[in-house]
């Protein structure tokens, strides 16, 4: 290589002296910047192994159980992923989401088996169910009778709902109304009426006799999924008969998770919930996959991987061999906070974000992306509409850009001093973040409604189709995949989101787990900083090395999402 | 996709059709009208009860007070200021040269396999909460900080600082990888007539042609740690000083910089969590304090996202 300085001047004579001097520069200039793109994530990924190993301690392990999992599972693993790898990408595809696609879903069944054992019960489920069912029917009765009257519709769209679930409930306002600078008291609204009108809702829970639990959850969850899923494979392959298939498959096993479950002595919910939340969604990837026809020696990986690791559970259990005490096992998941660091879990924290993002689910994806089908498909893009479409566009970008504890100060002023709700409960938590990640939601959503071809739109109008009707029926579906990565990703961002929820009080540490919406809660960041601020070194690296595995796990759903929008993309 | 199978349903006369179409597009205006009404909500939250801090402490002493002390009702902003300033300027020496770096290499050098591998593994690096990114600084990188010989606090501005900045890598070099991918071709194909080598259509072509994009980058990233809270919480440290001037030779003041960054230090974000988590009641000066704060915070972030886009929007008018 050149040993000469860059700076010295080179003759035009000597062109192979040029080459190699700047050769020499240029090799040095990719190699820096390849170390530059590499340094962030390596350095990073080095401090996640020591959080991982403080998490896990493999090395408290017996050599002989490392031994027996890298003969039953490390060792098959390495050699089909080598084999793919060389010899059928295509396959190594197929075998990585159909391993994947379970994980996910057990996460997912994971968040649905809390929201069920803490918040709401089958019966009030089924309830609430068969309520939005009766409004559901009460709107299409109404569109039947009276098509013509668009604004009576929206009245209907909006009651019924809300008479099915709460009826007319019992009022009791007291509300003082006061100066908003000085705070002098001006009048107090003193009001109580009895209750009108029951609900559907509650009548149904009136009924004496309804089926055990695990049955109702059979018909309200493992069904209704079935039927979506059902849904989407009959128009993937344009008949009739995947909706039945999926949905008789979908009850099958919910019923078959519930007794299996029943037979391993745990509860059958939850059996009925996680068979459902895994099985269903891999029948519907397996389903593509058989369809397409490419990549079938993939799925035996996901056999490979659970074959072995029950082995290896069997060989270990059987010849007594100590396997590792990590941090985080299953009493750290389901167990409260505590002084004691071998007794702290994060449960009723798990239990909080799950809410949390429950409420946010709520109330900024719809919002957010109304305002990206405004912005793209509706706006006005000159006038004074024009101007102040401009304008949003402009004050949304910024918000995106405004740190999160000014949004914590905005949630604390606007619903905790501003509407009087208690400070550290789950929906001022859940709008305070709601608010902070709409900007996100909006960009994400409007660059996919973007992608959606004109010419699309265009088919649309030429049949005489009107523009809500286009945006409906073609721009949605069309945006939909890309619309739900991005708000998979802001929710991701939203559980991690620690800033707001101190300013608005959220618990450092709670005992109880929340037991509704409106309950004080706390949330799996705020409860992984309290205990950043303890003494005794088996917190700092255990509890919270557990805590950062548990969060970063829950987060698992961002780099999913990352991953489904690549091969969305490429296939573009 | 299948469109095929989407079946209109053009059923319903032409009145209530625009009727209905009306009342979707007002209703899709409101969504769109919530940014609004947040920005005016964050705004008026702000300002009410900044103002009644201001009341209580004249906003002159506010910004040019040096000592910040609460419990003595002190409410001078110059060490906070000069915190945030601190992790920021540190931020900026490593996130600066790494994103630009790696937008070089993402957009000029690296083959499409590469890509698709790194480029999901930076965008990670942002998915991941900043409390882990506090902790890792607080528990990690500290004491192999020290093993270099620094003598560092427990808290201390330098981790926290070069952790604000591997959180920010992500943002100056995504955005600057966009801004060079947007340079024409047809640039660096002349550039290859003229017998350029790649090296020279990189920093002569492409860095040049992109700057307002790349530097657009820069400010929303530097905005971003301006704003950063949980790290600085967790790793810095909360008390707030002043940079120790210290009579060099001939008299001449001078700042340490290994003494500043190697202790505590204290940013206005951590100043508004200890005082909103601390236990003052909620008429007191120290709990308007973070108002006042806040305010300020999100007038400098406003300003500085205002500012990038007004640079980004110049730049994309060049090539169009």
């Amino acid at each position: 290589m050149a040993g000469e300085p860059a700076d010295t001047p080179v003759s035009i004579e000597s062109p192979s002296e040029t080459e190699s001097v700047s050769r020499f520069r240029g090799l040095v200039f990719e190699a820096v910047c390849a170390l530059a793109t590499v340094f962030g994530i390596a350095v990073v990924a080095a401090l996640l192994v020591y959080v991982a190993n403080d998490a896990f301690r493999p090395f408290s392990a017996d050599p002989r159980w490392h031994a027996v999992f890298l003969a039953t599972l490390v060792a098959p693993v390495l050699a089909l992923s080598g084999y793919y790898a060389v010899r059928d990408r295509a396959s190594g595809a197929v075998a990585f989401t159909s391993l994947g696609v379970p994980v996910v879903g057990l996460l997912g069944g994971g968040g649905l088996l809390i929201i069920f054992r803490e918040l709401i019960g089958p019966q009030e489920w089924l309830a609430t169910v068969v309520a939005l069912l009766v409004a559901a029917g009460a709107v299409e009765l109404h569109r039947r009778r009276r098509s013509q009257a668009a604004l009576e519709r929206l009245l209907v769209l909006l009651a019924a709902p809300v008479l099915s679930l709460f009826g007319v409930p019992a009022l009791s306002v007291h509300w003082t109304f006061a100066t908003p600078l000085t705070g002098t008291e001006l009048f107090t609204v003193s009001l109580a009426t009895p209750e009108l009108l029951p609900s559907v809702r509650e009548l149904l829970l009136l009924v004496p006799v309804l089926p055990v639990g695990w049955i109702l959850l059979v018909a309200t969850v493992a069904v209704p999924t079935g039927l979506g899923f059902g849904l989407a494979v009959s128009r993937r392959r344009d008949d009739e008969r995947g909706l039945k298939e999926f949905t008789a498959g979908a009850a099958l096993v919910g019923v078959v998770g519930a007794v299996g479950a029943m037979l391993a002595g745990a509860a059958p919910n939850a059996g009925v919930l996680l068979a459902t939340a895994v099985v269903v969604p891999m029948a519907f990837y397996l389903e593509g996959v058989a369809r397409r026809g490419e990549g079938l020696q993939g799925l035996p990986f996901p056999v490979v991987v659970v074959a072995g690791l029950l082995a290896g559970v069997a060989v270990t259990n059987a010849l007594g061999f100590a396997g590792p005490d990590p941090w985080l096992d299953w009493s750290f998941l389901t167990s409260a906070t505590s002084r004691t660091p071998t007794r702290a879990g994060i449960y009723p924290a798990l239990v909080g974000s799950v809410l949390i993002v429950v409420v946010i689910a709520l109330t900024a994806f719809p919002v957010g992306v109304g305002a990206a089908i405004y912005l793209e498909e509706y706006a006005p893009n000159s006038g004074r509409m024009g101007r102040l479409v401009d304008l949003i566009e402009i004050n949304i970008g910024n918000l995106a850009g405004v740190p999160s504890v000014v949004y914590g100060l905005l949630g604390l002023a606007l619903f905790v001093q501003g509407i009087g709700l208690r400070a550290g409960i789950v929906v001022v938590g859940g709008l305070t973040v709601g608010l902070l990640i709409l900007p996100i939601v909006i960009i994400s959503a409007q660059e996919s409604i973007r992608a959606v071809p004109g010419s699309m739109r265009q088919a649309s109008y030429g049949m005489g189709a009107t523009r809500w009707q286009t945006t409906k029926k073609v721009v949605l579906p069309e945006a939909m995949p890309g619309i739900l990565t991005g708000t998979i990703l802001a929710l991701g961002r939203a559980i991690g989101e620690t800033a707001p929820l101190l300013m608005i009080g959220v618990a450092s540490s709670v005992r109880s787990t929340p037991q509704g919406f409106f309950d004080k809660t706390g949330a799996m960041p705020r409860q992984i900083f309290s205990w950043s601020s303890e003494i005794q070194p088996e917190f700092r690296y255990g509890v919270l090395a557990a805590g950062v595995v548990t969060l970063l796990v829950v987060l698992l759903m961002n780099g999913t999402a990352i991953v489904l929008r690549n091969r969305y993309q490429r296939s573009e | 996709m299948g469109t095929e199978s989407n079946s209109l349903q053009l059923t319903g006369g032409q009145r209530s059709r625009s009727a209905r179409e009306r009342l979707y597009r007002w209703l899709l205006f409101l969504c769109a009208a919530v940014s609004v009404l947040v920005t005016a909500g964050i705004v008026a939250a702000l300002a009410v009860d900044a103002v009644q801090f201001f009341l209580m402490v004249p906003p002159i002493e506010f910004y040019t007070g040096t000592s910040w002390v609460t419990a003595r009702e002190e409410f001078g902003a110059l060490p906070l200021i000069f915190g945030t300033l601190a992790v920021t300027v540190i931020a900026a020496l490593v996130a600066i040269p790494t994103g630009v770096a790696a937008a070089v290499y993402l957009s000029e050098y690296a083959s499409e396999r590469v890509r698709a591998v790194l480029k999901p593994g930076l965008e990670i690096l942002a998915g991941i909460p900043t409390v882990v990114y506090g902790y890792l600084a607080l528990v990690y990188l500290t004491p192999f900080l020290r093993r270099f010989g620094l003598d560092l606090g427990t808290f201390n501005i330098l981790s926290a600082s070069i952790m604000v900045g591997i959180l920010i890598i992500p943002m100056v070099s995504s955005l600057s990888e966009d801004a060079m991918s947007a340079v024409p071709e047809s640039l660096r194909q002349a550039g290859y007539g003229l017998g350029a080598t790649k090296f020279d259509v990189s920093t002569v072509i492409v860095i040049p042609a992109a700057t307002s994009g790349i530097f657009a980058s820069f400010i929303l990233a530097l905005s971003r740690a301006i704003g950063e809270t949980m790290v600085v919480v967790m790793a810095m440290g909360l008390r707030p000083r002043m940079p120790a001037v210290q009579t060099g030779l001939f008299g001449i003041p001078y700042v340490d910089p290994a003494a500043t960054v190697s202790n505590s230090g204290q940013t206005m974000t951590s100043a508004m969590v200890q005082a909103v988590t601390s236990d003052v009641s909620a008429a007191s000066p120290t709990y308007k304090s973070m108002f006042a704060l806040g305010l300020t915070l999100f007038a400098i972030t406003f300003c500085m996202n205002y500012l990038s886009n007004r640079i980004a929007d110049r730049y994309r008018e060049e090539y169009e």
